[in-house]
């Protein structure tokens, strides 16, 4: 069960409550990512059945965005940005070192299942450059000695 | 009206032109992907520069973005422009693979045409190239993803014009793909013309794979026979094949698309089964022989029993020029049992259609302006395939569409459905002849008033039916309808779908000549003894095949003219093979009234293929082309009546002898056609009145057309047969419930025709008290025939 029934029927009946169905394509998707931890080809089905769309048309928008995940991934994601602002403010050392504290490549996930790290292209956080985010939480003004205690906590987090 | 400059020439174009169309009206082409003139411009792939000297923009700007505005001077051409453009094509091929000699679209490609123009000859770019895995996207298009430009052709063809679903972009930026959720089908019934709108070797036709290059194949314009509609198409054929077909553009009919019947069903022409020589029983014979035991019997019986004892019979596939020709014989012989259709019902029903006002007719390019289309009575995915994205380009303009049918009839666009039986069809038309009296059926008194009043409200309102299912009766009380529901200012047009491709030219010439039940009762009294067949099949066309078979049986002398392996020429005594469209010169004229000419694509002859048995080249040589024997009806006519077998004089007679067909001479056949200059004279009164309704216990069978597997040459066609369904029988939900049968089980269907056992569908959308079943040729199904009067029938599990 990707969602439980009384789930779905609540989705159902807000895309029923929206003028546009494709506006709900995002609720939905993170609905079922929430509960998964991803997004199958199994769970974009779901969604286009609770949408009303073709499995294509919610496939359009699930693959657009690097927040919807449509392979496995970690407990929790972290996406570096990339982009113009915080690679000027040393993004690249920062996804170097954290390429070494997980030991991983870019696109991995740990072996433990903690941590996947992706690159991503602007989080909205320019301002506060170099950026990346970890799960749902944002860090900002993130200098390369501060990263392993960034880990360090997020690991913990889950286990308490 | 907005006048500007461009490479210092003065244009004037309306408002809104946009500059690269601007261009094009002083024939300076401005190289572009992503724009289309039936797509629009969307400013995607940086093509289309051209500097901007003077005027309210200024610079190097996207000429499919920018309308035209007075002052503008434009050069299409500076140092500048032609730099950025270089720099554009290219970036656009650092991904392209190097191998267009290995690519389907080679020579036809316009990505090689703006390499080329763009002077980009040797690349720069090294390093690895995006590639990705194809997918299996079903019979019709082959997927190479890794030639893409990311000019969104496609999506917007696929999505926005054609309303389908299943086919989009995923991913963004540099990880973009072009396909469907996962392999398998397009489900649209217009997914070929992706073929047709991108620009490079990514999708194309899956049927035509690796035959030609674009310069060997034979191509001219011609007319797709599939339907009635008459879409303008370019055949190509090359080793004595039909290889292809894609579409033309004719802005007063399809516009630049096709269906994918039309554009897969060229088949036919090349049917392993294509009868290619004169029979004579079903012993081969020289035409010589052939047309000698023609004549010969011809001339016996006409002195034996008179002139009046030799039927002859054409169809809506043969031509006007066959249809004109088979009309003077039978003046030349002397009789006039002369008839243009073997179905009774869609004769007159032609005949009806073709006596509407022609200021009151619609064409396609009507149907794409009009603000509200009413379709009563009419399939058009089944029966004329590209009304159904004519209505999608008005519902996307904001028309109102409303479908009122028995048949769950289904179409791209957004759109509302009544669900109406049979008879209430004609008499919600009875009551829209009269719309200030409102004298609807009781159940249907809000229906109709609301139609009335949307009708005599619209701008631009349009009346649809399909003959099939209103017959002539219905036909007629459409058109007072629409006449009815006319205001000066807003005439109220119809568009009707007709049996064939000339089913028009039929019901002009027909005048107020006998339907064949009349013909068919003439060989059952043994007056008539001879019947000669042009290009028709009254053995599968006419509704009741036991009788059309046992008439037939009583006949001296059956002479069939063909090109297909029909049912009738089984019977035939005398065989004569006619061409194909693609391999002859002739006249159609289409639903609307509108003649066109077609060229001649090819000459006829087994295709290589087949006649080298595979291997290539031939091993054994004559001088004879093989299987080239098939002529076209109007010459075979022409020479019996011992005529010249010009073209333009048959055209010249045509057009002095009636004046309906004035301008059939000066027709080109890359034009857009021609409409006839005066509909036919028809009064309906002596035909028979419409039957009574039967009880309500009781299922009433309907036969209706169906995409694939109706129309008999297209259903020659075998790219088609994987998307032609096998035989099943629709019901309402609540009668399959009173019958007590399930979605997907096998059932018999008692018919007037025998016990059929066929697959359930369960519609929930149709009419209830009804068993729909699609008419198939091939299979059990083929001995019911549509256009006729719902036959009792009765359901149970198998
Ligand atoms: S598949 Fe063809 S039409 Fe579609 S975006 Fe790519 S190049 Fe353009
Ligand atoms: S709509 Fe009719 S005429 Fe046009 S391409 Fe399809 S079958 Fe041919
Ligand atoms: S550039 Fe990194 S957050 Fe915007
Ligand atoms: S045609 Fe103008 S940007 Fe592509």
């Amino acid at each position: 069960m990707l969602l439980s029934e009384k789930q779905i029927t609540q989705l159902k009946r807000r895309v029923r409550e929206t003028p546009h169905p494709r506006e709900m394509i995002l609720d939905v998707l993170h609905a079922i990512q929430d509960a998964n931890g991803w997004v199958s080809d199994e769970g974009v089905e779901l969604a286009a059945i609770i949408l009303g769309l073709s499995p294509l048309q919610v496939e359009e928008v699930a693959t657009f965005y690097d927040k919807i995940y449509r392979r496995p991934v970690g407990r929790k994601v972290i996406h570096i940005c990339d982009s113009i602002c915080c690679w000027s403010r040393g993004s690249e050392a920062l996804m170097q070192r954290l390429q070494q504290l997980l030991g991983i490549a870019a696109g991995e996930t740990t072996i433990d299942g903690m941590f996947t790290l992706l690159p991503t292209c602007c989080l909205g956080a320019c301002a506060d450059a170099p950026a990346l985010r970890i799960g749902k939480t944002l860090y900002g003004k993130v200098a390369i000695e501060q990263l392993e205690a960034i880990l360090d906590g997020e690991r913990t987090e889950v286990s308490s | 009206m907005p006048t500007l400059i461009i490479d210092n020439q003065t244009v004037t174009v309306p408002e809104g032109t946009n500059v690269l169309e601007a261009a094009k009206r002083l024939g300076i082409e401005i190289p572009h992907f992503c724009h289309h003139e039936a797509l629009g411009s969307v400013g995607a792939c940086r093509l289309c520069a051209v500097e901007f000297r003077e005027g309210p923009v200024k610079g190097i700007q996207m000429s499919c973005m920018v309308p035209a505005k007075d002052g503008m001077v434009v050069d299409t051409g500076s140092a500048e422009v032609l730099a950025y453009r270089a720099q554009v094509i290219e970036w656009l091929m650092t991904n392209h693979p190097h191998d267009c000699p290995v690519c389907d679209e080679g020579g036809e490609c316009q990505l090689q045409d703006m390499t080329v123009a763009g002077g980009h000859g040797i690349r720069r770019y090294t390093g690895p190239k995006r590639t990705y895995q194809n997918q299996n996207l079903g019979p019709f298009i082959a997927h190479e993803m890794n030639r893409c430009i990311q000019c969104y052709r496609c999506v917007r063809t696929y999505q926005d014009y054609c309303g389908g679903t299943d086919f989009g972009v995923l991913g963004s930026r540099q990880r973009l793909y072009f396909g469907r959720f996962s392999d398998g089908p397009l489900e649209s019934p217009f997914a070929g013309n992706l073929i047709d709108v991108c620009p490079t070797g990514v999708l194309t036709d899956k049927t035509y794979r690796f035959k030609s290059r674009i310069w060997d194949l034979q191509e001219a314009p011609s007319i797709c026979p599939h339907c009635s509609l008459g879409c303008a198409v370019t055949p190509g054929a090359r080793y004595r094949q039909l290889q292809r077909r894609r579409a033309r553009t004719n802005n007063r009919t399809n516009g630049h698309f096709i269906c994918d019947r039309g554009r897969f069903g060229y088949g036919y022409a090349n049917h392993p089964d294509r009868p290619r020589y004169p029979l004579l029983g079903h012993r081969r014979v020289t035409w010589q022989e052939a047309l000698a035991a023609l004549q010969n019997k011809l001339q016996e019986l006409g002195e034996l029993f008179g002139p009046g004892s030799i039927g002859l019979l054409t169809s809506s596939r043969a031509t006007l020029e066959t249809q004109f020709l088979t009309k003077r014989w039978a003046a030349a012989l002397g009789s006039d049992q002369l008839c243009f259709e073997a179905h009774p019902g869609r004769d007159l029903g032609a005949r009806v259609a073709a006596s509407q006002r022609l200021d009151r007719t619609a064409s396609l390019e009507d149907v794409r302006n009009c603000d509200l289309a009413v379709l009563i009575g009419a399939d058009p995915l089944s029966e004329a395939p590209m009304l159904a994205l004519a209505l999608r380009q008005a519902a996307r303009r904001g028309a109102r569409i409303v479908v009122v049918d028995p048949r769950p009839v289904e179409l791209p666009l957004a759109y509302e459905r009544h669900a109406v039986s049979v008879e209430k069809l004609g008499q919600l038309l009875r009551g829209l002849s009269r719309p200030q009296q409102s004298e609807f059926p009781s159940s249907m008194e809000e229906l109709g008033g609301s139609l009335a009043s949307a009708l005599l409200a619209a701008k631009s309102p349009l009346l649809i039916g399909g003959t099939d299912l209103l017959g002539p009766q219905g036909t007629e009380a459409m058109q007072q309808a629409a006449e009815a529901c006319s205001q000066p200012e807003t005439p109220c047009r119809t568009m009707f779908l007709l049996a064939g491709p000339n089913s028009f030219g039929g019901a002009l010439l027909s005048a107020e000549g006998p339907c064949f039940s009349s013909l068919l009762e003439g060989m059952e009294q043994g007056r008539i003894k001879a019947l000669l067949c042009f290009e028709a099949d009254p053995l599968a066309d006419y509704p009741d095949r036991k009788r059309s078979r046992a008439a037939l049986a009583r006949l001296d002398m059956l002479a069939v003219f063909d090109c297909a392996a029909t049912a009738t020429l089984q019977e035939a005594d005398l065989f004569f093979p006619t061409t194909a469209v693609e391999e002859s010169t002739g006249t159609l004229i289409n639903n609307e009234g509108r003649m066109q000419a077609f060229e001649q694509v090819f000459s006829a002859g087994t295709p290589l293929a087949e006649s080298a048995g595979g291997s290539h080249p031939p091993r054994f040589f004559s001088r004879d082309i093989p299987g080239s024997e098939p002529q076209s009806a109007w010459g075979i006519l022409g020479a019996l009546m011992g005529r010249s077998a010009d073209l333009l004089t048959l055209r010249s007679e045509i057009e002095k002898n009636d004046h309906r067909f004035a301008g059939l001479s000066q027709l080109e056949a890359r034009g857009e056609g021609r409409r006839i200059a005066a509909p036919r004279q028809y009064s309906l009164s002596h035909q028979p009145n419409i039957s009574g309704i039967m009880g309500s216990d009781q299922l009433q069978l309907l036969v209706t057309e169906t995409l694939y597997g109706s129309e008999l040459l297209s259903n020659l066609s075998s790219c088609l047969h994987e998307s032609t369904p096998s035989a099943f029988v629709m019901l309402h939900p609540q009668d399959a419930a009173r019958f007590k049968l399930e979605e997907g089980k096998k059932v018999l269907l008692g018919t007037p025709v025998g016990d059929l056992t066929l697959t359930l569908r369960i519609a929930g959308d149709m009419v209830p008290g009804m068993a729909i079943v699609p008419r198939l040729r091939g299979t059990v199904l083929e001995p019911l025939v549509p256009g006729t009067e719902p036959l009792p029938c009765r359901i149970e599990k198998a």
